[in-house]
């Protein structure tokens, strides 16, 4: 496997409805607009779920590990982890290697280490969900 | 003017020798004969995956021609796991039209000619490329829902053996399911991994088969009630909530809305489980019940055929194994015999008047809901 590539992650913002997203080569996914701007974030996120396949696609080897990531509020990465399997919660640095995402774990920020925090809210973090 | 299914015929689901046309042929002459082959104007059939070298395979003409249908209209239609239900949509709504009197309607699919690499690498093709590129398959993605769902309602991973458990139990009724031996939950949970937290036996199984109906013009205790379907991003990264699916939100609201029905009047439904913990999903969003409350309906028993709601009476894709198009007609199939009064030892416990089938295209991404009950004044 290959070490992850330190490429920022190229997230775009939507003009018309301000939405931000990735990947950055396509329309607005809330509201079709063509006309998006590069937004920068930083390279890490937490993993929301995180899967190891015994067979994955044709082209990669077993086992393959995928976890869907949250990188900025509301923007997601489907992502190739290197590395352990990452529970939910955990904090990952994100990099884009070519066309794939790569994520491996990451020392948590003060933030996301949830200082001044209970010992529940540093293990849940805001919820993934918005309300129904 | 109402429709309604007229006959039913569902081969058997499983490692079959015979070729996409010879089962999409039984299965269709089964159904027609349940109409003492009454003159058919319209064939509507459906199914996947490439077949042959030269790729897809003319089913359409090959089967007109097999059961002598020169005077029919025909339509091929796909839409990968929801092809079955897609083709009887379609066939529903031509014959709303008064043009055509009645259909024939055949979805098959044979997949056990080929390796599971292949038939996996072929099924990631109904995933969004981006994330097929990064080594998905449909069991992958569905982990990840699996995960989140028993993350956010804080479920015991045995919550997901549950709904394989009632399968299984559910298939040894069905002469025609691929599984005929029930399992344990101990067994399920001791299966091999195929995508953490997903076990073989909580995916259904690559399968040969084919289902039928014929479909009429005029009244019948499995009319056509109501019809639904929806879309949903393809990229499960666009979804702001993986713990719902809001292809069968939107699908069942539409069903619902033509119906003129709510869920409190459902007697039975087939629901789409290709994966364990997806029906505990889709009882919620055909609003059966409340968000995390699926798991504890199979927890109590409320699924099972003496239930509140009998849900996969047929064994569901579980116990049938799944021929990926075949699967949405056969749960509209079952619905049919079970309001039909045809389910012999399958029947659920209150004979039930209104029916939901429920299938899913992809990752959840193009959903079909399908209401069928009695029209009778």
């Amino acid at each position: 496997m290959t070490k992850a590539a330190a490429t920022p992650l190229a997230l775009s913002r939507c003009e018309a409805c301000h939405t931000r997203f990735l990947p950055s080569d396509s329309p607005c996914p809330k509201c079709g607009s063509t006309r998006v701007h590069p937004y920068p974030v930083p390279d890490h996120g937490r993993a929301i779920a995180a899967t190891e396949l015994s067979a994955p696609a044709p082209g990669w080897a077993a086992p393959h590990r995928l976890v869907l990531a949250e990188v900025a509020d509301g923007v997601r990465v489907l992502a190739v982890v290197d590395g352990a399997l990452p529970s939910p919660g955990d904090p990952l640095r994100i990099a884009l290697d070519g066309a794939t995402y790569r994520a491996r774990p990451a020392a948590a920020s003060p933030r996301e280490r949830g200082e001044g925090e209970s010992p529940k809210a540093r293990r849940a973090g805001p919820p993934f969900e918005p309300p129904r | 003017m109402s429709v309604h299914v007229a006959s039913v015929g569902v081969g058997r689901f499983g490692k079959r020798t015979e070729g996409l046309v010879e089962l999409a042929a039984e299965a269709g002459g089964l159904a027609l004969e349940g109409v003492g082959r009454k003159p058919i104007d319209l064939l509507v059939v459906g199914s996947m995956l490439a077949h042959g070298g030269s790729g897809r395979e003319p089913l359409l003409p090959r089967l007109a021609s097999r059961l002598s249908l020169e005077a029919s209209s025909g339509v091929r239609v796909e839409s990968t796991s929801a092809t079955g239900a897609m083709a009887f949509h379609v066939a529903a709504d031509a014959l709303a039209t008064g043009r055509f009197e009645r259909a024939l309607v055949v979805a098959a699919e044979k997949m056990t000619d080929r390796t599971t690499p292949e038939v996996t690498g072929e099924l990631a093709g109904a995933l969004h490329p981006s994330e097929a590129a990064h080594g998905a398959t449909m069991p992958a993605l569905a982990a990840l829902v699996s995960q989140r769902y028993l993350e956010r309602h804080g479920l015991p991973l045995a919550a997901i053996d549950r709904p394989s458990v009632h399968a299984r139990a559910m298939a040894t009724r069905n002469p025609n399911a691929m599984f005929t031996a029930p399992v344990s939950a101990a067994e399920v949970a001791a299966s091999r991994p195929v995508a953490t937290p997903l076990r073989l036996l909580h995916c259904a199984a690559i399968a040969d088969g084919a289902a039928a109906v014929v479909l009429e013009r005029g009244e019948g205790a499995a009319a056509v009630l109501g019809l639904g379907q929806g879309f949903e991003s393809m990229r499960i990264v666009d979804r702001p909530d993986l713990t719902t699916f809001a292809a069968t939100r939107i699908a069942a609201q539409r069903a619902y809305e033509m119906a003129h029905l709510t869920r409190k009047e459902l007697g039975v439904v087939e629901l789409h489980d290709a994966f364990a913990p997806f029906p505990m999903i889709h009882l919620e969003d055909i609003g059966a019940c409340g968000p995390g409350e699926g798991a504890s309906w199979y927890e109590k028993g409320w699924v099972a055929p003496d239930g509140r709601l009998p849900v996969n009476p047929s064994g569901g894709l579980i116990g049938r194994g799944h021929p990926i198009a075949a699967s949405g007609l056969a749960g509209i199939a079952e619905v049919a015999l079970q309001l039909r009064g045809e389910a012999g030892p399958r029947a659920v416990a209150k004979a039930p008047k209104v029916g939901l089938a429920h299938a899913v295209g992809g990752l959840a991404s193009h959903n079909f809901v399908t209401i069928l009950g009695s029209d009778a004044p």
